[in-house]
């Protein structure tokens, strides 16, 4: 126990290093103006623009903008992604006709997409939230497909001579045989859509995280970038870390399986 | 209890179409297993006694000839055959209790529930109910895979090289348990095997299967008592005949090298 208790320190203890030396040089070099302290901003001044922007409340106002593009596009993007990943993988001559397209629209980056929607849905909520939904869509078709498409037949065959009905292989065999994938799925494209909201805000937004980073940019405000910046780096890795705890507690098999 | 079956296996042949020439997996198969007997079927590697054993289970559909059950000509998998795999594949994302409960059909949960604790209770895994297949050793992951195949009460067992990945001590432990459990179920098991000693431990009666084409070469009754002496001298003679079964081939071929 002691030992694993001295690995978790560690753990952290190395995660913050790293952070900590890289805050003492932007404080070092800004400070002394190494560099001009308007573009090394000195992490106190990043500190004190923070917590004023928290105390005022404009920060949250742009998170929660910001959050609400994300969860609104990812619903739609991901969960279109898992139905049709779903029925892909269970009929396999939708699979043969989708799967040239498909691979194709995947090679197109995100922000070619831009001009055509923008044509299509404006500049407004609509065209941020479509294009979240697409960023979200890709990972989690694929990941759906692979992991119901990968079920060992050793245990479809095993359903096979218990004699399970669609809905008790389903339950009971192919989604959670699936679930690692899936789980792989909604993480990528939870990511996704955060990087996919802050793209989109800067291209063209009067609120949100991305919003703020290019406004203070043309304001020459360097430490509301930097905030921004940071904000965006913190929510993305609460995200991942939170949806990591619920993988882990929801597949305790998993990892001790593999 | 008397829900024992009776399997008549009347000329069958399986032929896969080869790219030069056709193989023949099985050819002139014929078998009469009575209802409660032990059977082992034993061979070396490719000579069908696992795909004979899959046409059983029904896990193979196509074939020529007739395997009946009680009269009925087999078609596809049916809740009336239990079957255990080599490969335990128990679902690794269930606990023992509900991978046991997988195969009961049309019960209430009460009844559900007694079915499973009797039957973990049969195969000697008290207070393993709610562990997950990974913290269970090979030797007891069989067992759940035992008391699974059996919970529907099927007519015939079957046993795809149940033992085979398990440590030389074990299996010998296993032998014990298997034939408690078969007395007590009373009914009828097949089982696949490549270990002689086992074989004769265990069966009524002892099919021995060749090689291209899969065929039966002799089929051998086992009259010792039982619980049988491993060390008794009716053993050893009777190990040694059929020992010889594989060493007349050995035999065959050394006269043409000559």
């Amino acid at each position: 126990m002691l030992s694993i208790d001295r690995n978790k320190v560690s753990t952290v203890f190395l995660g913050l290093l790293v952070p900590l030396l890289l805050l003492i040089t932007m404080e070092v070099v800004g400070t002394t103006e190494i560099l001009p302290s308007q573009i090394i901003v000195p992490p106190h001044r990043i500190y004190a623009l923070l917590l004023d922007m928290l105390s005022t409340g404009e920060l949250f106002g742009h998170l929660r903008c910001s959050v609400v593009r994300v969860l609104s596009g990812f619903a739609i993007g991901a969960g279109a992604g898992f139905l049709l990943g779903v029925l892909m993988a269970l009929v396999p001559r939708l699979q043969r006709a989708l799967t040239p397209l498909l691979i194709s629209f995947n090679q197109v980056p995100l922000f070619g997409w831009v001009p055509f929607l923008m044509i299509l849905f404006g500049i407004d909520e609509q065209f941020k939230i479509v294009f979240v939904s697409l960023a979200a869509f890709f990972p989690m078709l694929l990941n759906t497909f692979e992991g119901i498409h990968g079920v060992p037949i050793v245990y479809l065959e095993v359903a096979r001579a218990f004699e399970f009905n669609n809905g008790k292989l389903m339950r009971k065999v192919l989604f959670p045989a699936a679930l690692p994938s899936i789980f792989t799925g909604i993480k990528l494209s939870l990511g996704f859509s955060w990087m996919s909201v802050i793209g989109a805000e800067l291209i063209a937004a009067s609120e949100g995280v991305g919003f703020m980073i290019v406004w203070g940019r043309q304001l020459f405000q360097m430490d509301i970038v930097y905030v921004g910046i940071i904000t965006v780096g913190t929510v993305g890795y609460v995200m991942f870390r939170g949806l990591e705890v619920l993988e882990s507690s929801l597949m305790k098999w998993h990892r001790k399986n593999v | 209890m008397n829900n024992r079956g009776a399997l008549e296996i009347r000329n069958v042949r399986k032929t896969y179409s080869g790219k030069d020439k056709d193989i023949h997996v099985l050819e002139d198969i014929n078998l009469s297993i009575n209802p409660g007997e032990f059977v082992s079927i034993i061979g070396l590697s490719g000579c069908g006694k696992t795909t004979l054993l899959r046409h059983i289970v029904g896990l193979e559909a196509e074939y020529e000839g007739d395997i009946l059950l009680d009269g009925k000509r087999l078609n596809g998998p049916s809740l009336d055959r239990g079957i255990v795999f080599q490969d335990h594949r128990l679902f690794p994302w269930l606990t023992v209790e509900k991978n046991i409960a997988l195969g009961i059909i049309g019960k209430t949960e009460k009844e559900k529930k007694e079915i499973v604790d009797s039957h973990i209770e049969l195969v000697g895994l008290n207070g393993f109910g709610k562990n997950y297949p990974y913290q269970l050793s090979g030797g007891m992951s069989q067992r759940a895979a035992i008391a699974r195949a059996l919970v529907n009460q099927p007519k015939i067992l079957l046993l795809d090289e149940p033992l085979g990945a398990l440590d030389a001590l074990t299996r010998m432990y296993m032998h014990r348990e298997l034939e408690r459990i078969w007395k007590k179920e009373n009914i009828t098991m097949i089982m696949v095997t490549h270990d002689v000693e086992e074989a004769l431990y265990l069966s009524d009666k002892i099919v021995v299967m060749s090689a291209k084409p899969g065929r039966i070469q002799k089929v051998i009754s086992v009259p010792l008592s039982r619980p049988r002496d491993r060390a008794g001298h009716d053993f050893a003679d009777m190990k040694e005949s059929v020992l010889e079964e594989f060493m007349l081939h050995t035999e065959h071929h050394f006269s043409f090298a000559i």
